[in-house]
This record gives structure tokens, sequence and C-alpha cells, in this order.
């Protein structure tokens, strides 16, 4: 890896790491060091830095996962254990059982996240192109609009009138995709990324070549301002994903319920029960469907699992979305 | 290309027309319903997680309601830990539903704001019925500015705490637990067990008990003394009888008797794990029996007071009609008939016969294996229990005790009573922060109470708790005045 390094940054040196690769002097390497490399120590410090941060951040969800393979009895009486007294798969053998609701309800938040995406990035890269072009007259106006709603907002009740009053949504899966479809945080940032990264003067060759505004905007704004769009894509589809309140407002049939939705009501449950005891102790069989501590975390596994493991896939084209866009102009 | 966005736009007016167009035929339908030979479909909203089986059941609801009352009804759960939230957006929104679960401290707030509709002449006509068969005291408990908003699940009306033992234990050692009267009575017995039972903690958390009737609940410094016929609200936490219990929890703590993490803990000692010795509870006829047989192993329980029928015990469960409803009088009509009718309770409750129970020659029943999997209904929101059938493993005379439980009870010096907040509603959030903070290190000897006592109150003076106290004395003199 050093070597690479040499060889790539710094060309005036080109024939010297072929020698060191013949003597292996380690000494020698040291007297040619890449001026911007680490120091070794400073290298080392970092590294350790970096690898006990990244333990920190990974180690809660082993935590997770490994609760997850704990029996019950077990954390009854021990509590959480790193490495527990007794193994079991009881909580993996539970979803098992409630497979129907599982795959149910994967099968919602997957749709949802997919559709309410697509159609959140047209919306908002939209919104955000019109108020972006200075021949849009009223694009004062319409920032203004978005922008009043980052600093206040309808609130709660309203909101929710609109939603299952006027436009009639509840119980429907439009209910968990519209709600969040626009976002003037968004919009912000994706209009002040086609302001910069957009130049007047591409749209106006476009323009003399007969384009129509459609084709200007799909053939040549869009693929423009491919890493903008990753960007708000992803924390759209985060955001979907990770949704749960639309659910718990506008949802009321299990079988539209998604899979996060469903995490927090068992969550909700658990705590309801907790603090009234006496309704669990007078009729037992309620809650004897309620799941356990162990099979909570089995559910906090899969439902994060697939989206940690794809994330990596997506990171990919993400940064290098992300690197055309720094190295343009 | 301005032709083609023209196009869009109208487009997109269009879609909003026909949207707005289905929207309001949507709500002139459903007006229409139930004037004149349609059947009314009454919007029912209750506690408890959406069952599989709802709809199969109330397709038969349905059929027996039409013949009886000329009306449907959908129910719809809404999950226990979504409930409070949800139920309060959609009462808020003024969302049109006619039947709604309701308790405690909310249905008062809703019935103040005029969520509910007074069904106090509606009782004298269409719920008659259910007036007769209602326990009165339920009735005094729920009535809020001397009008009654909702309809309380007839079943026990008072509240008995007990101390619960483990009676595995208590007869290992030959304890006599009919002589535990007081928490200070507890002490020869949890040494022993402290000694000699390593994997049991001697007392499950609980806050120690104090004889009060509370405004607000046991955490807030407002109650009045159940002895003494006292119609004088005072702060509990000055008495001596307070400092006396807690010196006493704090000795046990200090003992090992709790755990530790007492104060903060959110564990709810479930009772199948036997780890456990003394434990505190709300009971009712039989409770022991429903515990041993939760626990699988068993249990014995010894009051710690009288039964008494307080604010709390009355309200735990309220149907109530919203002010939304669009036909609050065929609202009622089901209520009646729900709570008075045998065969509509039952089916509502157990599910049907032969798929969710069985029924053997006594009358009695079983739970078949659909009714825990597909059509598990919270009895207690439902409704009245004195109508419910008897599971075998009943004993036959459950609901006569049960009236003899209330029969028995007195009534709590401030029963009906509602406090409205409102004039001192910013002292009484300083003082609930405050109370959040020392309660529950107190109420379970976990800090030394010769110290934070006169703390907590040197606090709660600060926060301007004698002006809350006047208030609620105002308020109910008023209140005993029109009694």
């Amino acid at each position: 890896m050093p070597n690479k390094l040499n060889q790539t940054q710094t060309p005036g040196n080109v024939s010297q790491p072929l020698n060191l690769k013949k003597d292996g002097g380690d000494i020698k390497r040291k007297k040619v060091r890449n001026p911007h490399s680490l120091h070794p120590v400073m290298n080392s410090i970092v590294s350790i830095f970096l690898g006990v941060f990244t333990f920190m951040c990974v180690f809660p969800f082993l935590y997770v996962i490994i609760i997850s393979f704990t029996s019950e009895e077990s954390i009854v009486r021990n509590g959480f254990q790193i490495i527990p007294s007794e193994w079991s798969m009881d909580a993996y053998n539970y979803l098992w059982g409630v497979k129907e609701q599982l795959l149910g309800s994967y099968g919602i938040t997957i749709i949802v996240t997919v559709v309410g995406t697509v159609i959140s990035v047209l919306m908002i890269s939209f919104y955000a192109y019109a108020i972006s072009r200075p021949q849009f007259k009223y694009r004062r106006f319409f920032t203004m609009l978005a922008f009043f709603t980052m600093l206040f907002s309808g609130g709660l009740v309203p909101t929710y009138i609109v939603v299952t009053q006027f436009l009639g949504l509840k119980n429907t899966i439009w209910a968990l995709i519209l709600p969040l479809v626009m976002n003037a945080f968004y919009i912000i940032i994706m209009r002040t990324f086609f302001m910069k990264s957009v130049s007047e003067s591409i749209l106006e060759s476009a323009r003399i070549d007969g384009a129509s505004e459609w084709r200007i905007f799909f053939q040549i704004v869009f693929p423009l301002s491919l890493p903008g769009i990753a960007t708000i894509a992803l924390f759209s589809t985060l955001g979907y994903w990770n949704d749960w309140f639309t659910a718990l407002l506008y949802i009321d049939n299990p079988k539209l319920v998604p899979l996060q939705a469903l995490l927090m009501k068992i969550e909700a449950n658990l705590e309801f029960m907790r603090q009234n005891v006496e309704v669990g102790l007078m009729q037992q069989s309620l809650f004897d469907t309620l799941p356990q501590e162990s099979a909570k975390m089995a559910m906090v596994v899969i439902a994060t699992l697939p989206i940690a493991v794809s994330y990596p896939f997506f990171q990919k084209y993400f940064i290098s979305g992300l690197t055309i866009g720094g190295v343009k102009e | 290309m301005k032709k083609r966005f023209t196009i869009l736009l109208a487009l997109l007016l269009s879609i909003g027309t026909i949207l707005a167009a289905c929207s309001s035929k949507e709500g002139s339908s459903s007006e229409k319903d139930g004037k004149d030979g349609k059947p009314y479909e009454i919007k029912w909203y209750t506690i408890g997680t959406p069952q599989k089986d709802t709809d199969k059941v109330f397709e038969e609801v349905n059929k027996y309601l039409k013949e009886e009352i000329n009306a449907t009804v959908k129910m719809t759960q809404i999950d226990w830990g979504d409930w409070d939230q949800k139920s309060q957006v959609m009462i808020n929104s003024g969302e049109a539903m006619d039947i709604i679960f309701t308790n405690g401290s909310k249905y008062v707030q809703n019935a103040q704001k005029g969520a509910f509709v007074a069904l106090d002449e509606m009782l004298e006509k269409e719920g008659k019925e259910l007036k007769d068969a209602l326990d009165p005291a339920l009735l005094e408990g729920v009535k809020i500015d001397g009008s009654i908003y909702g309809i309380p699940a007839n079943k026990e009306a008072a509240r008995q705490t007990v101390y619960t033992f483990n009676k595995r234990l208590v007869d290992k050692y030959g304890f006599d637990v009919s002589t535990v009267k007081t928490l200070e009575d507890l002490e020869p017995m949890l040494k022993v067990i402290k000694e000699n039972e390593s994997g049991v903690t001697p007392m499950a958390t609980f806050k120690a008990y104090l004889p009060y009737d509370y405004i607000f609940n046991n955490e807030m410094p407002f109650a009045f003394p159940f002895e003494g016929g006292n119609d004088q609200v005072i702060n509990q936490f000055e008495s001596d009888l307070t400092m006396q219990t807690y010196k006493t929890m704090h000795s046990y703590y200090k003992a090992g008797y709790l755990k530790e993490d007492a104060a903060t803990s959110k564990d709810s000692w479930p009772m199948d794990v036997e780890n456990w010795f003394v434990r505190m509870g709300d009971s009712q006829p039989y409770a022991d029996l429903l515990w041993s047989r939760s626990a699988k192993y068993d249990v014995v329980s010894v009051p710690a007071e009288q039964p008494v029928t307080i604010n709390d015990s009355v309200s735990g469960s309220i149907q109530a009609i919203s002010a939304t409803s669009k036909n609050p009088k065929k609202a009622m009509e089901f209520l009646n008939l729900l709570n008075t009718d045998p065969y509509l309770r039952n089916l509502v409750d157990k599910g049907l016969e032969g798929v969710h129970y069985e029924k053997n020659a006594d009358g009695m029943i079983t739970d078949l294996p659909a009714r825990i999997e597909s059509y598990n209904i919270p009895t207690y929101s439902i409704g009245n229990f004195f109508t419910l059938y008897l599971y075998e493993t009943d004993p036959t005379d459950k609901w006569e005790q049960f009236k003899l439980f209330n029969d028995s009870a007195s009534a709590a010096p401030t029963l009906g009573f509602h406090f409205n907040n409102a004039p001192v509603r910013s002292e009484i959030a300083a003082i609930t922060n405050i109370s959040k903070e020392f309660y529950p290190a107190l109420a379970t000897g976990s800090v030394d109470p010769e110290e934070y006592l006169p703390k907590y109150n040197k606090k709660l003076k600060e926060a301007g708790i004698d002006k809350v106290l006047e208030e609620i004395q105002k308020q109910y003199d008023e209140w005993k005045k029109e009694q």
C-alpha cells in the first residue's frame, strides 16, 4: 500500500521504490518517505483510534445479535451477558412462528421504500429544479413557500385531518408514502445543487439545439446532478425504511403495518404491560403472545440486517457519484 | 413547451377535483344511512391487539344486531401501546366515530373538553336496562360536573391492595401470613428468606403502600386520608405516617431485601419466574386463583387495606360515545344491548361457539386454541362482567363474590370529584417534575427519608404546592356542597 502511494503520488521517485524492493532496506525507505503520508507513529495512533471507534459503533449491534441468541431464562436470571450462560434459538423459532405477519410487513416496507423513494426523488427534484431556474418568474415565492414549512409546521392534528378526512388516505398504502414525499430541507439542498452544478450555458446550448424542457431535465440536468440526487435518494430510502410514526397514525389494518412499526408496536405493548400489570395478571393469555426480550432483539436483527447488508453496495455508487461531483470543473 | 405545461396543470387540477368529489360523496352517503330502513353502521374503536377473526365474529354480531336494533357494528382495535397517542389524535381531529374506549384521567380530560356526549338523558330511555344493571358506585364515579360521559365496565368497582406471597416459601418456613397487617410485620419473614434463599429476592420491587386517597396518583403530593372522615386535602409527604413507612422501607433496602436498582428499575417481575417472596398488587375476588394459574405455582395474598371505591378503580375501563357520532342514540342502544344481553356480550368477548370455545352441559365453557390465537379479546375493556359465561376452572360463585366485594367496599372521600387543573397548570407541571425525581427513590427505600423527605417538601413549597392545595380545597368544597 505505501509503495503504491509512492508510485502514484510522487512521480519524481519512480526508480527508488523499485530498488527498495530488491534491497528490502527499510532504513533507506524512511529517508525517501512520501511527504504526504502519515508518520508511522501517527499512523498507528490514528488507526487505533479509528479501530476503537469502529468497534464502538459495531459493538451494540453485535451485542443485540448475541442477546437474540440468549435463552430467556438466562436473561431473567442474569440480565444481558456478553457470553450468555445459556444459548438458544427460541427467539428465531418464535419469529418463524409469526412469519406470515413478518413477511407481510417486509413486503409493505419494501414497496413503500421503493415506490416512496422514486416518487420522492422525482417530486423533490422537479420542485427544486423549477425554483433554481432564473427564468421562472415566481421562484422567490415558491422558495419562500418551501422554506416557510421548515420553520412552521401545521402540527400533528391538522396533518392528521388533512390526510384522513381531506385526502381519505387512512388505511391505504399511500398514507405511508405521500406524507413523506416532500421534504423542504432536501428541496433547498437540491436547489443549491442545481444552481451550482448545472450552468446556464449548458441549458442554453441545449435549447438552441431544440431540446424541450422535459428533455433538458431528464437528459442533461438529471445526469449532471446524479451525486445530489443519490444523496437525497439515500436519505429518503432510510427515511422510508425506518418510518413507523405514519403507520402508527394512519394504519389500523394489521396487513398494512410496515416492519419498523411492527417493532415499535411490540415495544410499546411491552411498555404498556409494565405500566398496567394488573390488566395482564387478570387475563394472562392477552400477553402470552407478546415476544420475550430475546425475540425483540431477533426482530431488530432481521429488520436492520437487510439495509445494513445492502448499504455497502449503494455506498459504492454513492461515493463514486460524489467524487464525480467533486472532480467536475 | 408551454402547451405541455398547461396540459399538465389542467390534469393535476382535474385529479384534485375528482378526489374532492369522491370524498364528499362518501360523507353524504354515510349520513343517509340509518335514517330509513337501512341499518346504521356504528364505528367502534377499542383497545387491544387487532385479531384475525374479528370480521368472522362480527358477521354474526351484525346479523343479530340488524334484527334487534337495525344497526351494524364495525369494531376496530388499536394496539395496547399505540392506544394513548392514536386515540388522542383521533379525538382531537374530530374523526367521525361512535363509540370509543377510554379510561382514567384521559376520560376526565376529554369529557371536560367536550369530546364525549353526556349520557344522562339517554340512560333514562335507550339505556334504561343498562343503568339498572350497573353498580351505582360505578356511575357515581364517572360523573363529571354532574353528568355521565361514559359507560364503565360493570366489574369490580373497588380497589384492594394486597401483599402477595410465594406459597411454597411460606409453607417451607411455616410463616403465618395472616398476621401481616402492615409493612413492619414483614420484617421477620424477609430476614429468614434473605438468609436462607440465595436465588430469591425477598421483595419484588414495589412502592410502599400509604393509606391515602390521591387526587392525581400516588406520587403527587395531594391526598385525602382514608380514615378520620377528613375533608381536608393534605400533602401526604408531610405526615408522620409517611416518614415512618419510608423509614421502614429504607431499613429493608439497606438490609438488601430489595434489588439495588429498585428506584429506577422497570422490571415487571413476571409471575411465572419464581424469584421473589413478597410483592404488592391490586386484588379482586379469587385473584389468588388467577395468579396461581398464570404463575404455575401457588401464591397467597393478605389484604393491606379494606376494599375502597376510588375514582381510578371505577374508571379503569369506559366506553364513551363520541361527540362526533352521527347517531348517538343507536350507539347507546348498542351499548345497552352489549351490557345486558348475555348472548351478544359473550359473542363479542368469547367468539363463536364451537370455533372459539366449547360449552359443556352445565353451561360452563372452555377456550379452544382458536380463541387464544385469533380472537383474544381483552374482557375488561368491553363491558359487563356479570353476564359472562364461566370457565370450567372458575369457581361457580365467582360473580356473586364480585358483587359481595363491591358491596363491602367503602367510598373514598373524592369518589366522583374530578379536579380541574387549569388554574394551577404551571405549578402542577413543576411539582410533577419534582415528584418524579424524589418519589421513586423514597417509596422504594433507596434513600434516607430523614434527609430526603424534608428536602422534597422544601422543593414542593418553592414550586407553589400551597397554591395548588388551596385550589383543590376550594373546588372540593364547592363540589361537596352540590352533593
